[in-house]
């Protein structure tokens, strides 16, 4: 009978848990700027988790413990989807074995199936480095899908927080018009931008370029997620030396050393741009994401 | 149009479900949430569509409208109904490896061990080619097969790693508990559950090899439940025919072994994250075979194990540079009798325990490069007068090795591993070996646990 012990053991402790009751609505967002969103929206009736700092790259995560004690609690989750936490959301999801944020519920938002996506593959292979079949799932850099997800994650903390639906439409109606004057504004301030050429780290700033009609000039990664090779940096630097690029650019946390490699050759400054809420030492909320990168790109406030 | 009239069908047919199920307000409730979620995601992509196109109009010259709107219209979806779009995921993992060994065996002082304990094959060969197939199954219930082709006594085999079944939190099963059934890499300590492929080191630990013959994969039951605590923290245990190291010989009554478990995890700052756990596992060994058939045990075993992992990201992205710090540490009592053939020594009574540990840092210093060390050590029983002389009688001698490894990560998908091992088995024994190995993965390839 000394072997049933710890099956005993275990069964006493299930029942001793003590279940716990939770006033606000937990949101577990995947990334920063998925943070900073449900913060705009959900004000004081949400608390919020935040899964990655701005200085990790969302690709490379690991399932840790402490997102799954999170996943856990959380009643909605907002992710970028399109596989992008494709190596450790589903690990999450799984191990929480909770039922409220499953894909397919009310519990569970995928940004990236809310709005067009761009860069989708025309050929599904591997030898094309860490592509993503659904398109590029770096979404957040339009303000335009801002909008749109903006809409999605009203309706969704309306359905799973229903006593709180008239709070979180309002929200929606300030935050909305706002952003809608915001992105005017923005618009109007980087229309000197449309048509400048920018060498880009990694493809993270896709759906930014594509909004202020700027060029890509070239990428650093030979490859999506394959690190830059001297070889391709030199085949690089011989294009650009027939057409310069105005400047180089890489998220908070992509290593310096081929974009600065790059910008001493062909003279063109290499700038962090903050790519998420966080992202560089001004912080601040969505709209001074916007602003800050509209300002680097312009070339005010830079060293 | 055929968008909405879709949602409007599904409305109904999920209207009509729920009065023939005469469903429960919250059923009600979720359905309303998951109807209003549907429309809302077309709306909102009818609206950017439309959006869209508008903007394309004023845009473009007049010309060239019709070009931009004719491939819309070609682009309507072909309704095709195939037999393969349930298929599961498939995943296959490439390994081989070459290796080279200064000693002409391998023998434990104090253990006597199973086939997988042992050093691989000497020279270039293939290793364990793995096969994943998982999937869903419906909305309660998920479902994983793994097996390995490996070469053993000269003929190809597959061996059975894992062949399970999982709930899903649509089972309704309280918030955080998990029920998993048939074979699986169990609950045990930190490398158990994982896949070879995803180790850090060519080879398994010492005390991996000998207390475990690699891994634990009986086929059983187990439960575990993430508690609702602040921090990570889950309990679980199982129960387990009692056929795989460290038992062997099943009564075939049922449950020959049990399992408990304990965890604990959390970060430390943005950068740093910890893990920290306790297991038990014991049971009858109706007859464990080792050292190739020579040595026999029969009677009660308990395996106890503590592990650590800590992972640190000095510059905050994990992805470019990260320190990994692992240790385990298992205390094996045994209380039956040992038979050693080979040296004739009859059936002998033996009560006592063994000890093993190991420690292990890896630095990933650049994104595709790492470097490690690992140290394992094993504390060897004192044998009774009956075994004098066999393969368990250590003489006092407690067997270490080293491992130093660098290893290039081309991608996710494809690792190359050049790694050093001294080892001392057997008093004076020294055996120096050198393995150059290639992990390759193939198709679907699931997120790894922490």
């Amino acid at each position: 009978m000394h072997r049933m012990l710890p099956a005993l053991f275990f069964l006493g402790l299930m029942t001793a848990v003590p279940l716990s009751a939770q006033a606000k609505l937990n949101l577990f967002a995947c990334e920063p700027e998925w943070a900073a969103l449900a913060r705009e929206l959900g004000g004081d009736d949400v608390e919020i988790f935040t899964a990655t700092t701005p200085r990790q790259d969302p690709h490379h995560v690991r399932a840790k413990p402490s997102l799954i004690a999170a996943m856990r609690r959380a009643d909605l989750v907002i992710c970028t989807g399109a596989s992008l936490e494709v190596g450790w959301l589903p690990i999450l999801l799984q191990k929480a074995g909770n039922a409220n944020t499953q894909p397919g519920g009310a519990g569970l938002l995928l940004a990236a199936e809310l709005v067009p996506l761009l860069e989708k593959p025309v050929r599904l292979d591997r030898a094309e480095g860490d592509i993503h079949p659904e398109g590029n799932p770096h979404v957040h850099l339009n303000p335009h899908n801002i909008a749109l997800i903006a809409q999605a994650l009203t309706d969704r903390l309306k359905t799973v927080d229903a006593a709180n639906a008239n709070a979180y439409q309002a929200r929606f109606d300030v935050f909305s018009q706002k952003w809608c004057d915001a992105t005017q504004r923005w618009e109007q301030e980087a229309a000197g931008l449309k048509g400048a050429a920018i060498v880009v780290h990694h493809k993270a700033f896709s759906y930014l370029l594509a909004w202020l009609g700027i060029q890509e000039a070239g990428v650093l990664e030979p490859k999506p997620g394959i690190p830059p090779s001297a070889s391709h940096l030199e085949a690089l630097l011989q294009k650009l030396t027939l057409s310069p690029a105005r400047l180089i650019v890489r998220t908070p946390y992509d290593p310096a050393d081929a974009s600065q490699w790059l910008s001493q050759k062909t003279g063109a400054p290499a700038i962090v741009l903050p790519f998420t809420v966080g992202g560089d030492a001004a912080g601040g909320d969505l709209f001074a994401l916007f602003e800050r990168s509209i300002a680097l790109l312009k070339g005010d406030g830079r060293d | 149009m055929r968008i909405p009239s879709f949602a409007a069908s599904a409305a109904l047919t999920l209207l009509f479900s729920s009065t023939a199920f005469a469903a429960s307000d919250s059923d009600i409730q979720a359905m309303k949430a998951e109807i209003q979620a549907m429309r809302q995601t077309y709306e909102s992509r009818i609206a950017e569509l439309e959006s869209k196109l508008s903007k394309i109009e004023s845009q473009k010259p007049a010309g060239q409208q019709a070009a931009a709107t004719a491939p819309v219209s070609a682009r309507k979806p072909a309704r095709t109904i195939r037999d393969n779009s349930f298929n599961p995921s498939v995943g296959l993992i490439l390994n081989g490896k070459y290796s080279g060994f200064s000693g002409d065996s391998s023998e434990f002082a104090g253990f006597a061990i199973g086939e997988e304990g042992e050093r691989g094959k000497q020279g270039f060969g293939i290793d364990e080619s793995e096969f994943n197939f998982s999937s869903n199954v419906d909305d309660k219930f998920y479902g994983s097969v793994t097996a390995a082709i490996v070469r053993e006594a000269g003929e190809d085999k597959i061996e059975l790693e894992e062949a399970f079944i999982q709930t899903l939190p649509g089972m309704g099963l309280p918030k955080g508990m998990n029920v998993k059934a048939g074979r699986a890499l169990w609950t045990l300590g930190y490398l158990n559950e994982h896949h070879s492929h995803t180790d850090d080191f060519a080879d398994r630990p010492l005390p991996y090899r000998v207390f475990l013959n690699s891994a634990f994969n009986d086929d059983g039951v187990e439960v575990s439940y993430v508690l609702p605590t602040n921090f990570y923290s889950e309990i679980g245990g199982g129960g387990f025919r009692g056929d795989d190291t460290p038992f062997g010989g099943a009564s075939g009554g049922g449950f020959d072994a049990w399992s408990a478990f304990a965890r604990i995890g959390g970060d430390i700052g943005d950068n740093q994250s910890w893990r920290l756990g306790g297991y038990t596992l014991s049971g009858d060994a109706g007859g464990r075979a080792g050292n190739g058939e020579t040595v026999n045990f029969t009677g009660d075993t308990s395996l106890y194990a503590a592990d650590l992992r800590y992972t640190w990201a000095p510059t905050g992205n994990p992805r470019a540079q990260e320190v990994m710090l692992q240790g385990e540490y298992f205390w094996r009592s045994e209380d039956g009798t040992y038979e050693d053939f080979a040296a004739g020594t009859g059936a002998a009574g033996f009560d006592d325990n063994a000890r093993g540990w190991y420690a292990q840092g890896v630095y990933k210093f650049l994104p595709q490069w790492r470097i490690g060390y690992r140290y394992s050590r094993l504390i060897t029983p004192d044998v009774p007068l009956g075994l004098l002389g066999s393969a368990l009688d250590a003489g006092g001698y407690n067997p270490d090795a080293h491992a130093v490894m660098a290893d290039w990560t081309n991608s996710e998908f494809s690792r190359v591993r050049l790694q050093y091992n001294h080892e001392e088995l057997t008093r004076g024994r020294n055996d120096d070996q050198i393995l150059l190995q290639y992990i390759m993965s193939i198709g679907a390839h699931g997120a790894h646990k922490y």
